[in-house]
């Protein structure tokens, strides 16, 4: 039996590892107590890392994306011998998520995919400024501004994102109207509407159980609405939303579900994809779909073939608007995040995405209408395709992409509460401008 | 040499010193014991605590890292929106005792060997190997306006009722999903209480005449007290940190906000808005709520089963 005295070293030791190792979890409670998310760049690395370059993105696991990925890389590859590229394709409605926590731990993806507007600007600390990096990429590419915070370029557009009203010729058709002449102004639509109703279908498919329903009537309805001034003022951020022209798209947004425009339950029904799916079976005249990778021209050609038509939004405001244009600017785009440690690559790596040959593969492939304006889109037999892209020059961006996150948060909420009647639009658009400031 | 004084008072200190080694090494024979898992808690559980109590007194986006004071839980109380998150967690406490009564009287039923016991058993049980997802998404296509369920209530000539899309009936939708979803567990729980239940006692109770409700209230309850106390605290803290999942595919928090919970609000304002200090903030507020249910459930539930 040992005694006490000989035991004695051995407890010492334990008890000394004992309190060194709460120590060094109290210590390191203590230290990250004082340290706040990284902002610049973290961690070493090897060099063989450097040549390395990860990017994140909701797109690359698509079938019909693989050749707009391949064609990208295999670019790159041929430019940068040796430099390994990895495209992760998260889930798009855990993305942004995932990128919040990679970007307070500061670290993640050398290049991360981007809807333009309030997503990359919230996120704009986080990314490396592109301006004099690109310049070579100015005159080809459009859409620059939804990727710009500030003045400042942290994205490159690889798409187009619009808001075009398409809509199913047949059901037309079935209503007594003619399949070749959609509405061109609010009276026309109401009347169209009325009769699309009255035939047995609904006259717009529409889901807002996200809330964003309102993101596509704002933005799609105001080019029939707002004066080219009021527009351009809307986009530099002086907004009046007591003004007649914002209070008419809100109290026609409670209106026409009041007179039973669309699909029942819009509240509790999905956009992505009850809204669309709805559509492309035929249950609908009419839907504000997209040109940007998904809901768009060629996802509804699929279905419908021949019967899909498309419009420009109706003239609603004769007043203000004489002629209406395609709400329209970049749709995704790729920055390069601040804590790559090879920027240059990254820049070039996402000069090869947004390469002429590549984006021609996104277009005809995946449907989306491509950033870069010189790519032939001739070879797309889809008429409303080719519509969407000759209505390209005139457009302006989309109004609703100008609002701050908080602001679009707080408009989902009451889009969805003016339909079942819980606020007024007089409240809401009050609650709108004061998150606006 | 030494005196006589100091040949005493020598043993007497080595002794003293002993003695100390010796309470020591009783009081150290446990820590060694506990240390991984202690150093598994802390790492893992109360370092994070304090992170994230850290992080809630700091701002957000260009504040970032800056101390801001109480400024994320001053927002959190001028926010509407987790207003409404905790005003449904009250809604929660409401449809507790529902959520503790529904398996406890099952599980009565399946004590009491009821034809088909067996069957029964499995079948309340089944739903909790569900996933929530899956669980929203079937009761997604049930609750659709165009649905099942509304189309049977139109064959009983009750109108539609949307029910997630109505910002008065959508959280009931939720809630009652939740609980369809999660009494089995609860379920196993109050069987394995009964098992312990002492036969004794319920022969007693019967040798003195008392009738069923008497037994249940006598006999049943207070016996059952510990078990009955565990169900209450671990569904109300399932109901606070378990119904994400269902809130995300069943209604995104709408309609306007409706079915925002604690913990949802804590996702969309950390994913969503890219705020997450606000989100720690809002996490923080959630662990003290489930601090204090769980504490006061607790002695509630032990006054109300301790048989006088």
């Amino acid at each position: 039996m040992s005694t006490a005295s000989t035991r004695t070293p051995k407890r010492r030791w334990v008890a000394a590892a004992l309190v060194s190792a709460l120590a060094g979890a109290t210590c390191l409670a203590t230290a990250a107590c004082g340290a706040a998310a990284p902002q610049s760049q973290a961690g070493g690395g090897t060099a063989e890392q450097a040549q390395k370059l990860v990017v994140w993105d909701w797109h690359s696991g698509d079938a019909s994306t693989k050749a707009y990925y391949d064609k990208a890389k295999s670019d790159f590859e041929a430019k940068h011998p040796g430099v390994q590229v990895d495209f992760v394709a998260q889930p798009y409605d855990q993305y942004y998520t995932l990128l919040g926590t990679a970007i307070q731990a500061g670290k993640g993806p050398d290049i991360a995919m981007f809807n333009g507007g309030a997503q990359m600007r919230e996120r704009a600390t986080s990314l490396l400024p592109l301006d004099d990096k690109t310049a070579d990429l100015k005159d080809r590419l459009v859409g620059w501004d939804a990727f710009k915070d500030a003045g400042t370029t942290y994205a490159v557009p690889i798409t187009l994102q619009g808001f075009p009203f398409y809509y199913n010729k047949a059901v037309y058709k079935k209503a007594g109207l003619d399949p070749e002449t959609p509405p061109k102004t609010l009276a026309e639509l109401q009347t169209d509407c009325a009769a699309i109703k009255k035939s047995g279908n609904v006259c717009f498919n529409l889901g807002n159980k996200e809330g964003i329903g309102i993101e596509f009537f704002l933005s799609g309805f105001a080019p029939g609405v707002f004066s080219p001034a009021q527009y351009d003022a809307w986009l530099a951020g002086k907004r009046d939303w007591k003004s007649p022209e914002v209070k008419q798209i809100f109290d026609l947004w409670k209106q026409t579900n009041d007179d039973g425009w669309y699909n029942k339950g819009v509240n509790s029904t999905a956009m992505f994809n009850d809204q669309f799916t709805m559509f492309s079976g035929g249950k609908g005249g009419n839907v504000i779909g997209l040109i940007s990778d998904t809901a768009h021209w060629k996802s509804f050609d699929e279905f419908l073939g021949p019967d899909l038509g498309v419009y420009q939004a109706p003239i609603l405001n004769p007043a203000n608007v004489s002629k209406t244009f395609l709400p329209a600017e970049g749709g995704i785009g790729y920055g390069v995040m601040k804590w790559t440690k090879s920027p240059d690559l990254a820049v070039d790596l996402i000069k090869s995405l947004a390469g002429t040959d590549a984006e021609k593969q996104f277009f005809e492939k995946a449907g989306a209408i491509a950033a870069d304006k010189t790519i032939d889109t001739s070879t797309v037999d889809v008429k409303a395709a080719g519509q969407i892209v000759s209505w390209l020059p005139d457009s302006k961006p989309l109004l609703h992409t100008a609002l701050s996150a908080k602001t679009l948060d707080l408009m989902h909420r009451l889009s969805q509460q003016l339909i079942s009647g819980d606020v007024t639009v007089d409240a809401a658009l009050t609650q709108l401008a004061a998150s606006d400031k | 040499m030494t005196s006589a004084g100091e040949a005493i008072t020598t043993p007497r200190r080595t002794t003293a010193r002993v003695r100390r080694w010796h309470i020591s090494e009783h009081k150290l024979a446990p820590l060694v014991l506990v240390t991984p898992a202690l150093l598994v808690i802390v790492g893992l559980r109360i370092v994070p605590l304090i992170l994230g109590a850290q992080y809630s007194l700091t701002g957000d986006g260009a504040r970032n890292g800056m101390f801001v004071g109480l400024g994320n839980y001053r927002a959190l109380a001028g926010d509407p929106v987790f207003r409404t998150a905790i005003k449904n967690v009250g809604l929660l406490f409401v449809a507790l005792p529902v959520a503790v009564a529904v398996p406890g009287i099952l599980a009565t039923f399946l004590f009491l060997k009821v034809p088909g016991h067996r069957f029964y058993r499995s079948v309340y049980f089944f739903p909790v190997v569900l996933s929530p997802v899956i669980i929203g998404a079937i009761f997604n296509i049930l609750l659709s306006y165009d649905g099942p369920l509304n189309q049977g209530l139109g064959k009983l000539g009750i109108g539609p009722v949307d029910w997630l899309g109505n910002s008065h009936v959508a959280i009931f939708s939720v809630i009652g999903v939740h609980i369809w979803a999660t009494f089995g567990m609860a379920l196993v729980i109050f069987m394995a209480g009964f098992s312990t239940l002492d036969q004794s006692l319920l022969d007693a109770a019967r040798c003195d005449g008392a009738n069923l409700p008497q037994t249940i209230r006598h006999v049943v309850v207070p016996e059952l007290s510990r078990t009955i106390q565990f169900v209450f605290v671990t569904t109300m803290i399932g109901m606070l940190t378990g119904m994400f999942g269902l809130v995300y595919v069943m209604t995104a928090g709408g309609p306007g906000g409706a079915t925002y919970l604690p913990e949802f609000y804590v996702w969309v304002t950390q994913g969503q808005m890219n705020s997450p200090a606000l989100a720690s903030a809002a996490s923080m507020v959630l662990f003290v709520l489930m601090l204090v249910v769980g504490l006061a459930q607790i002695r509630l539930i032990k006054r109300v089963t301790k048989e006088v």
